[in-house]
Order: C-alpha cells, then sequence, then structure tokens
C-alpha cells in the first residue's frame, strides 16, 4: 500500500494505473450523479460530435490564433521587462505593471476599443494586458530570488556585468521562465473565452461557449469545455516538451516528474 | 610519518593585507587587519602555500573573505597582490564558496571553459588534472559534492592569477571527506609555486593538518572580559617553522599536537 505512503517515489507505470484508476472512478461519480443539469458522458461526446459538425473547428483555429499571438506578445513584453529590471532606472516601471495585477480587464474594455478601434486588436490587448501582468509577477519573483552568491559566483570569474546578466539572470533562470510561461498560458485559457465574449465579431471558442450557455445546452457546454482541456493539455506537454530540449539540466535530479 | 621540510625560503610577497578595517551601520566588523603571505620556494619542487584563516562563528571572517575576493571595499585599507603590489579586483582572485557553485546550465566542461577564456585544451586539461576528465559532459547536478569540489576548484584556478580563498571547506563534512579535501587541497596547492589557497574556517584540527600558515582573527577583550567591537589577527601560527608544513600524517607528531592545544586554548577567547 505504498502509494498512501508519504513521500513515496513511484513508477510511471503504477501512476499510469493510479490515473486510470481515477479517471474511471471519476466517470462513475459523473454517470450516477444525482444533479440532472449535469450532462453524461455519451450527451457531452454527442454534442462534441455535433458541434464539430457545426463548425466548432473554425472557432478553435480562431481562438488559438489570438491566444498565440497573446502567448508570443505577453512572453516577449514581461521576460523583456522582467530582464529590464537589472538596470535600476527599469525597476518601478516593471513594480508597476505587475500591480496591474489587481485591476480588472473589463475597465480597460471601452479605453481600448476607442484607442484600438476592431474587435482583433482589442481582445489581443486585452488578453495580452491580462498575461503580461501575471507572467511578469513570477518572473520578478524568479529574478529576485537569485542569490547574491550566484552573482558573486560570476563576477569573480572575471565576467563583465553584461555577461553576468546573460549566465546567471537570463541563463540561469531560463528552466524556471518555461514554467512561469507554462503556467501562464493555462490561465490564459481562462481569460480568453472572457474576452471573446466581450468582442465578438470574429467568433471564437468564447462566443460559442456563451451562447450554449445562454440556450442552457449543457451538453455543448460540457463539450467545449472538453475542446479547450485538450487544446489545453497539449498546450502544456509542448511547453514541457520545448524547456526539455532547451534546459536539459533541470529534471535530471528531480524524485518526481509527473507534475 | 615524514620527515620535516626545513630546505626552504621566503621570497616576494604575494598577498598584504594593509590596515583593514570595515564597519557595517556604524558597528565595526574588521579593526586594522594586517597580514602578509609571501612565496615559499622549496629547491626543486613547485610547492603553492596553504593559510588558513581560523576564527570563531560572526567573527568577520565571511566580511574579511568578501574584502579579500574584491567583491567588497574595506571601510579603510587595502589588500595588495604580487610583487608588484597592485590592489585587488574582483576577477584576480579565486573564490569557491561552501556550496561549490557551478553554472547549473552548462556542462562541466562548459563551465571550465568560462573560465579558461574558451580554450578548450587548458580547460580539458585542468579537469584531467583533477581526474574529472571522464565528467566533462554531465551537469553540475549529476556530479557528487566531492567531484562538484574539483570542478569548483578546477575552475577557480583557471581564472585567478595565483590566489584561491575557499570559504569553510570543512563545514559539513564527514571525516571520510575531510580526509579527502585535505588531499585535494594538497593536490591543488601544489600546481604552481605561486598558487597560494586561503581557507576560512573555525575547523581547528583539519586547519592545522592542511595549512602551512594559520591567522587566528578575534577580537580584543575589555578589562572584564567582554569581546570588544572588530576584530583583527590576534595570532598567526607559522606551520612551517614548526615542520609541519608538506608533510602526511602530522596528526602523531607532538609538535602538531602542542599546536593544535594552543589553538584550542586561545579559540574560546577570539
Amino acid at each position: 500500500m505504498g502509494i498512501f505512503t508519504p513521500n513515496k517515489v513511484i513508477s510511471p507505470a503504477t501512476f499510469r494505473l493510479i490515473l486510470l484508476g481515477e479517471a474511471a472512478l471519476f466517470l462513475i461519480i459523473w454517470l450516477a450523479s444525482p444533479f440532472k443539469v449535469l450532462p453524461r458522458p455519451m450527451e457531452v461526446f454527442t454534442a462534441l460530435g455535433e458541434l464539430w459538425r457545426g463548425g466548432i473547428g473554425q472557432e478553435l483555429i480562431v481562438s488559438l490564433g489570438l491566444f498565440m499571438q497573446a502567448l508570443a506578445l505577453s512572453t516577449v513584453i514581461s521576460t523583456s521587462l522582467a530582464y529590464l529590471t537589472v538596470i535600476p532606472v527599469f525597476r518601478p516601471l516593471a513594480l508597476v505593471v505587475s500591480r496591474g495585477r489587481f485591476l480588472s480587464l473589463v475597465g480597460f474594455s471601452v479605453v481600448f476599443t476607442l484607442m484600438l478601434g476592431g474587435d482583433r486588436p482589442v481582445k489581443l490587448a486585452m488578453l495580452t494586458l491580462g498575461m503580461s501582468v501575471f507572467l511578469l509577477t513570477s518572473l520578478l519573483s524568479i529574478i529576485a530570488e537569485i542569490p547574491r552568491s550566484q552573482y558573486d559566483y560570476a563576477r569573480t570569474l572575471r565576467l563583465s556585468e553584461w555577461r553576468v546578466v546573460w549566465e546567471v539572470v537570463i541563463r540561469g533562470t531560463i528552466d524556471k521562465v518555461f514554467d512561469a510561461v507554462r503556467q501562464n498560458a493555462a490561465i490564459a485559457w481562462t481569460l480568453l473565452p472572457m474576452v471573446e465574449a466581450l468582442y465578438r465579431s470574429e467568433g471564437g471558442l468564447g462566443v460559442a461557449l456563451d451562447i450554449q450557455r445562454k440556450y442552457f445546452h449543457m451538453d455543448k457546454v460540457f463539450a467545449i469545455q472538453l475542446i479547450v482541456l485538450c487544446v489545453g493539455l497539449f498546450q502544456d506537454y509542448a511547453v514541457g516538451l520545448i524547456r526539455q530540449i532547451v534546459c536539459p539540466w533541470a529534471d535530471l535530479n528531480k524524485e518526481r516528474s509527473d507534475a | 610519518m615524514s620527515t620535516p621540510n626545513t630546505n626552504y625560503e621566503m621570497r616576494e610577497t604575494l598577498l598584504k593585507l594593509e590596515n583593514i578595517s570595515h564597519s557595517y551601520n556604524g558597528r565595526p566588523i574588521l579593526k586594522e587587519v594586517n597580514a602578509e603571505v609571501k612565496n615559499v620556494h622549496i629547491p626543486g619542487r613547485e610547492q603553492g602555500q596553504i593559510i588558513g584563516l581560523l576564527g570563531p562563528s560572526g567573527v568577520g571572517k565571511t566580511t574579511l573573505f568578501r574584502i579579500l575576493a574584491g567583491l567588497m571595499e574595506p571601510t579603510s585599507g587595502k589588500v595588495l597582490l604580487g610583487a608588484d603590489a597592485h590592489p585587488v579586483k574582483r576577477g584576480t582572485v579565486g573564490v569557491v564558496a561552501q556550496d561549490y557553485p557551478l553554472f547549473a546550465h552548462r556542462t562541466v566542461l562548459s563551465n571550465l571553459l568560462v573560465a579558461a577564456d574558451n580554450n578548450p585544451t587548458v580547460a580539458m586539461n585542468m579537469l584531467e588534472r583533477f581526474g574529472m576528465g571522464e565528467h566533462a559532459k554531465k551537469y553540475p547536478i549529476q556530479l557528487s559534492g566531492g567531484q562538484r569540489q574539483r570542478v569548483a576548484i578546477a575552475q577557480q584556478l583557471l581564472c585567478s592569477e595565483f590566489l584561491v580563498l575557499m570559504d569553510e571547506p570543512f563545514s559539513g563534512l564527514d571525516p571520510v571527506a575531510v580526509r579527502n579535501v585535505i588531499k585535494l587541497l594538497g593536490e591543488a596547492a601544489a600546481v604552481d609555486e605561486h598558487k597560494t589557497f586561503v581557507l576560512v574556517t573555525h575547523d581547528i584540527e583539519a586547519a592545522v593538518e592542511t595549512c602551512d600558515t594559520l591567522w587566528l582573527l578575534g577580537r580584543d577583550r575589555s578589562a572584564d572580559g567582554q569581546p570588544i567591537p572588530g576584530a583583527r589577527v590576534q595570532k598567526i601560527f607559522d606551520l612551517m617553522a614548526c615542520g609541519l608544513a608538506w608533510r602526511e600524517g602530522i596528526t602523531g607528531d607532538p609538535e602538531y599536537q602542542r599546536v593544535l592545544a594552543e589553538i584550542q586554548a586561545i579559540f574560546p577567547r577570539l
């Protein structure tokens, strides 16, 4: 009964077995649920087929395009701002931007509409802003946690201060930056439906979800959620794979690799 | 037990600590620290030196360590290096910190290349010299503590002029590991006549066994026995003159026991 022992290291095969067991248990609970509002698994899969034939693939492409653009932009903006904090004059700016995480995106909708016009640029701006403030917060924390000994060490190797930045701040934290981007990309999928539901002309999964929700088609709502979940899982796997290629040292001595 | 070597001569000054004082928030940490290391020449042999900077916890060893490394400016005084007495600058002195830092994102060889101006032959030769050639392609996280220590020392030997500082090299090690470190330091000091290691430690026994000279850093005491802020070098033990340097198996030597007992008697009052 090692699977109930704290900190027990289990094999990948055992992990998969537990995963399958828990998935089966979840399915049983779902099927046996007394809540009529919950659609049954077969209803969800049927709805998924209907949605697919109805053109949900096109909505997925619209959402994916917006998501990829926002992810790229927010990553560039956040990493640039975070790395610029090595220069004291940029520190207040980065701190102020990161505090933007306490602001509501909806509050910016009118301003962005008036400034940018058109649904696509406004959606992109809102999503990028929403993602950037959280990613920047994570990146600032990663950089702040670099111990002084790491800087001292690099300096004793006769490296210039710019080289210290490259080795310690940029290359030395790249694995953690990938983790932050990975988490932030997941957060983006929670923001995306809201932004798409506000600006509907282009469509997208957010619009589809909003329509099905309004008509109380819970089977279709669940089907769309299932699509988002699958896309999210694939995206998580892809970022993890890139991280493994770029940072082969990062997971060498980890006790657990199931995160 | 090997016999004492008295056939050596003192030559030019390699390192000079000149009236180093340092205060933090108005509180003196170091007060007029003075010490000097001269090049010791042994005919027919490459032999660097190992200096031990001994002192109790919190006395100011780390502050002096950072000043010696050029990572911190003292409030007053100078650290001078070499026969031409040039002031210390960061990067001219090798520093091996307690946790043996290496760049985690670089392989062992790549770590050494940073210090060897990207010369793979020089880097590989140094790795071979420390018995680490076969681990060149590994990442630091894949090394054992002892292997990591070897790579860290090799790296600092490559980029320092001649002086390498080590912070608590015996701290937290079991007796077997301490013996390995003592052996490793002996090998590292034998790389070049000018190579000089300064070990900052509070391990008296390991220091007496490893070092050629010991500096005891401590505070003066008031008439009622209270420590007066601001540490200085209270006493210097020349273990070369005592016949304890460059020998193996000295722990059975009565002179070793005498020096050890004397330091152990002084240490609590530092």
